[in-house]
């Protein structure tokens, strides 16, 4: 049995601090919206389009996340996305057909990782500073490759396969979802009551999903146009989640950041789980790069500059560690939607754009200081004597000594 | 000569229960070289910290040229005068000697004439000069201790601590060391504390020797009195423990060899070594701090990645990377297990199964914590792990407790042939006999065990061969009911003449 303190642990300050961060944020912009008389902020309209802002830097937060947990560090995503998506459309120029041509961007960004990674792991260089070089080296590969201009493709393949909505029944959907999450949470509570390992959350999954269905089925628009692009991220998100939480892969990645010579010595094979990571970003980057372009059906050498770090601020929004071991995919997501709520909050509510930056280095600091100081205050303690039960000590022989 | 530093029934007991020094009492003259000896882990080092003002004592006193002083802080004995010295050098490598020397007053501007000046003078002094400009990472480790004695005798020190300050030396810079050291005593009466494993060298120095043990200042008086012999009793000392009576049976010589290690060489120091080890034997690796004993370990298991040789289990060669000898069945259990054995926030159930999670997995893929928690309470409960729950992180745990955690990796999956580092260093006196128990156990469940301790008392009782280590190469061999700790001890120092392999 689990007691209240295990039961509340989700909601201390420094595991749900971004959690509560974007709660506030949405109640702050949904009630000035309502006070200065503009539309309701989190309409199904301004929520989809919420996430479609979202959705490119949120993947890419996603396998930084995971190259950040692993003890690395990768500068280079902004140039591989676009030097993917200038690799993608000169294909889709030349006659080889979006196939091809999606094949060989994504390959681009592969090789790009890869090649990061293995200097990283195999030569021994810093990941900031080869990422530092990647950063800048790509981005003069696109340059060559484009001669400094913008490709631009007459060719509709691409836009049509990556842009345009999917909508769905948010009422019928988030109440299915809902659902799922009361089934889990009673599945997860007869576990417990069988004496089985469990997180012990059964009930707060029970009440956030009976929660979330008596709410979608009462106020819930039935037409949410969520992009493409929208849920090609949910997918990824949620597909990147379950890898680092439920399989052994997740584990070693986690062992790995955490202590990379205790992972080493007990048999993990630590070159692969410090090379994949690096290459997920390069294939990741090369991605979001074509759906940057597909959007425009263009690419501009300078596209994406400088995207790594907004990117990294959603990592660190997140509290993922940037010493490696720690962090969490989801978290890390909360921590973008927060930087793309800011900005549209911003915009929607006329509130001046000039402010909007310095609002956000205030909110990265912030966070970070939260962490920090959550961490120091309910930070680690040894056990004392009454935290261990009682084992009776094996008498120890006093030593004879004679000299 | 009157007394400079005078330590007074001076006992050190640390939060984990360790009692490192009982009521001990040292006397260091004026001008004198005094010889702190005994066998690893009687106290020397900890003796060392509290006169340097790194540990506080937690009784007794320390009177320095006749006042009682209060040396909580390392800057304290510093201003009184003085160094003290521990086997790694604190110089700043990337800097050069002149600098290096100097360091405690490097502020302001850097006026490399009169500094030059000053250094010529120290030079003279000690009758010994490295040469000024070149940085310090590029000397050998000799003339980076003369750097090391400069930068004390410039920051005005009467009395210098040096803790093993020839362990990496070869024979010439020993020599040129204890030059400058009678020189500097004779011409302006610098005192000396030489704490050294090798007793030949310390009786060839010291005026004066105290000796440790367990704890204790069990001897102390002059050294012209004192033969190598004597020296190596006074260090023992008789003990007649529960431990001792309890050897190790003979392995049967119809045994299968569980684990051979071939021609195994390494940079890190391992010179030509061959080991082979019987189902249910002990072998005892038994050597000095730094003598190569943990790098041979390191190279069985593969740790190291650039050695060469060949390891064999159960007569099959086997990979040299450290994940195929960990499925070939070679398990390490490391001697720092905070950096190399353990995630240090990770709960004790999930460090448990980190070498063995495929296997706990459904379809090798999604780990069962069911399985997990299983084993890791399984390992609570056969081990004796004082935890609350097994969802206690490991960071949490006491020393012996984590160490346990550390073995309970291995002891559940196909591990067959056990390689320990120091596995009771840090570890209070009841965890420490669990975790012998323990090694033997591994041996009656036809393991192969190699076990590196610095307490030979711990090897005799475990092993029933003790290979001797020294500069990476095995320089002995005996078989434990031959043997004592007392030759153990000369044979590692270098003191014994009969070296050679038996059986």
């Amino acid at each position: 049995m689990s007691t209240v303190k295990e039961r509340l642990a989700p909601f201390r300050l420094q595991r749900a601090g971004v959690v509560y961060a974007f709660a506030l944020i949405l109640v702050v912009f949904t009630s000035a919206a309502a006070g200065t008389g503009r539309p309701f902020y989190l309409s199904a309209l301004n929520s989809a389009n919420i996430l479609d802002q979202t959705a490119q830097v949120g993947i890419l937060a996603v396998f930084m996340t995971i190259c950040l947990i692993s003890g690395n560090f990768d500068l280079s995503i902004g140039a591989t996305g676009a030097l993917a998506a200038g690799v993608t459309l000169t294909v889709l120029n030349s006659g080889l057909g979006v196939g091809v041509a999606l094949l060989l961007g994504l390959l681009t960004g592969v090789a790009m990782g890869a090649f990061n990674g293995v200097f990283v792991q195999y030569v021994g260089v810093n990941a900031f500073i080869v990422t530092l070089g990647t950063m800048t080296g790509i981005r003069g590969l696109l340059f060559i490759l484009t001669d400094g201009r913008s490709i631009q493709t007459t060719e509709t393949g691409l836009a049509d396969l990556l842009t345009g909505d999917w909508p769905v029944n948010l009422k019928v959907w988030a109440a299915v979802v809902g659902l799922v999450f009361v089934g889990v949470g009673v599945f997860s509570l007869r576990r417990e009551r069988a004496g089985k390992v469990t997180d012990g959350q059964g009930y707060w999954y029970v009440i956030a999903g009976a929660l979330l269905a008596a709410v979608s089925v009462i106020w819930f628009p039935t037409y949410w146009a969520l992009s493409k692009q929208v849920w090609i991220f949910l997918v990824i998100v949620l597909v990147a989640w379950a890898v680092l939480k439920f399989t052994v892969v997740g584990r070693r990645l986690y062992a790995v950041g955490g202590n990379v010579e205790a992972a080493r010595l007990s048999g993990i094979r630590v070159a692969r789980y410090k090379v994949m990571p690096f290459v997920l970003n390069g294939l990741f980057a090369a991605l979001v790069g074509i759906l940057y372009a597909s959007r425009f059906s263009a690419i501009n050498p300078q596209a994406l500059t400088g995207i790594e770090l907004t990117v990294l601020a959603a990592a660190i929004l997140g509290g993922t560690s940037l010493f490696g071991g720690a962090g969490n995919v989801l978290k890390s997501v909360i921590g973008a939607l927060i930087l793309f709520v800011l900005a549209n909050g911003f915009g929607v509510l006329n509130l001046g754009a000039n402010y909007q930056d310095l609002i956000k280095g205030v909110v990265i600091i912030g966070a970070a200081t939260i962490y920090v100081l959550a961490e120091k205050r309910g930070g680690r303690r040894k056990l004392t004597a009454a935290d261990v039960p009682a084992v009776t000590a094996p008498a120890t022989p006093e030593k004879v000594t004679t000299s | 000569m009157g007394e400079l530093l005078a330590v007074r029934g001076v006992s050190k007991r640390f939060p984990n229960g360790t009692v490192a020094l009982r009521d001990v009492d040292l006397t260091i003259a004026r001008g004198s070289i005094h010889g702190l000896v005994g066998a690893n882990g009687a106290g020397k080092s900890t003796l060392f910290k509290i006169i340097a003002g790194a540990h506080e004592p937690s009784a007794g006193e320390l009177i320095w040229q006749g006042t009682t002083v209060d040396w909580s802080t390392p800057a304290a004995p510093r201003a009184a005068g003085v160094a003290t010295m521990y086997q790694h050098i604190p110089l700043v490598p990337t800097l050069s000697v002149l600098e290096n020397v100097f360091l405690g007053e490097m502020s302001g501007l850097f006026r490399r004439g009169r500094l030059m000046e000053r250094y010529d003078a120290l030079c003279e002094r000690f009758g010994y000069r490295v040469d000024p400009n070149k940085s310090v990472g590029d000397l050998p480790i000799g003339e980076r201790q003369m750097v090391a004695v400069a930068q004390a005798l410039a920051a005005g020190a009467t009395l210098i601590c040096m803790d093993e300050p020839t362990a990496s030396m070869a024979s010439a810079e020993v020599e040129l060391l204890f030059r400058a050291v009678n020189r500097l005593r004779e011409s302006e009466g610098t005192s000396f504390v030489f704490c050294s494993h090798f007793l030949d060298q310390v009786l060839e120095l010291t005026d004066e020797v105290s000796v440790l043990r367990d704890g204790r200042m069990v001897f102390t008086g002059a050294t012209a009195e004192l033969t190598e012999e004597r020296l190596v009793d006074l260090m023992v000392g008789r003990k007649l423990s529960a431990m001792e009576n309890a050897r190790m049976e003979p392995v049967s010589p119809t045994a299968e060899n569980v684990l051979e290690a071939i021609n195994l060489r390494s940079p890190s120091g391992v010179d030509d070594v061959s080991i082979t080890v019987r189902a249910g034997e002990v072998i005892g690796l038994a050597g000095m701090l730094g003598s190569g004993r943990s790098e041979i370990l390191e190279a069985i298991f593969g740790a190291d990645e650039r050695c060469s040789g060949t390891v064999k289990v159960r007569g099959r060669n086997v990979g040299k990377r450290v994940d195929q000898r960990v499925k070939a069945g070679l398990a390490l259990v490391p001697e720092d297990r905070n950096r190399q054995g353990l995630v240090g926030g990770w709960e004790i159930w999930r460090n448990t199964t980190l070498p063995d999670v495929q296997k706990l997995s459904k379809k090798r893929m999604l780990p069962d914590a069911e399985a997990e928690h299983a084993r890791a309470g399984r390992a609570v409960a056969d081990l004796k792990v004082r935890t609350p729950s097994v969802t206690t992180p490991v960071s949490a745990l006491s020393g012996g407790n984590a160490q346990k955690v550390v073995f309970a990796k291995w002891m559940y999956g196909d591990a067959c042939a056990y390689l320990l580092d120091e596995p009771t260093v840090g570890v209070d006196v009841g965890a420490k006999a669990d975790i012998l128990e323990l090694v033997r156990g591994f041996a009656r469940a036809g393991n192969a065990v190699v076990i590196v301790s610095s307490e030979f008392e711990e090897l005799l009782a475990v092993a029933q061969r003790i290979l001797v280590v020294r500069g990476g190469r095995i320089v002995a061999e005996r078989n434990a009911q031959d043997t004592d700790e007392a030759e153990l001890l000369a044979l590692s120092s270098g003191l014994g003449a009969n070296e050679g392999r038996t059986g």
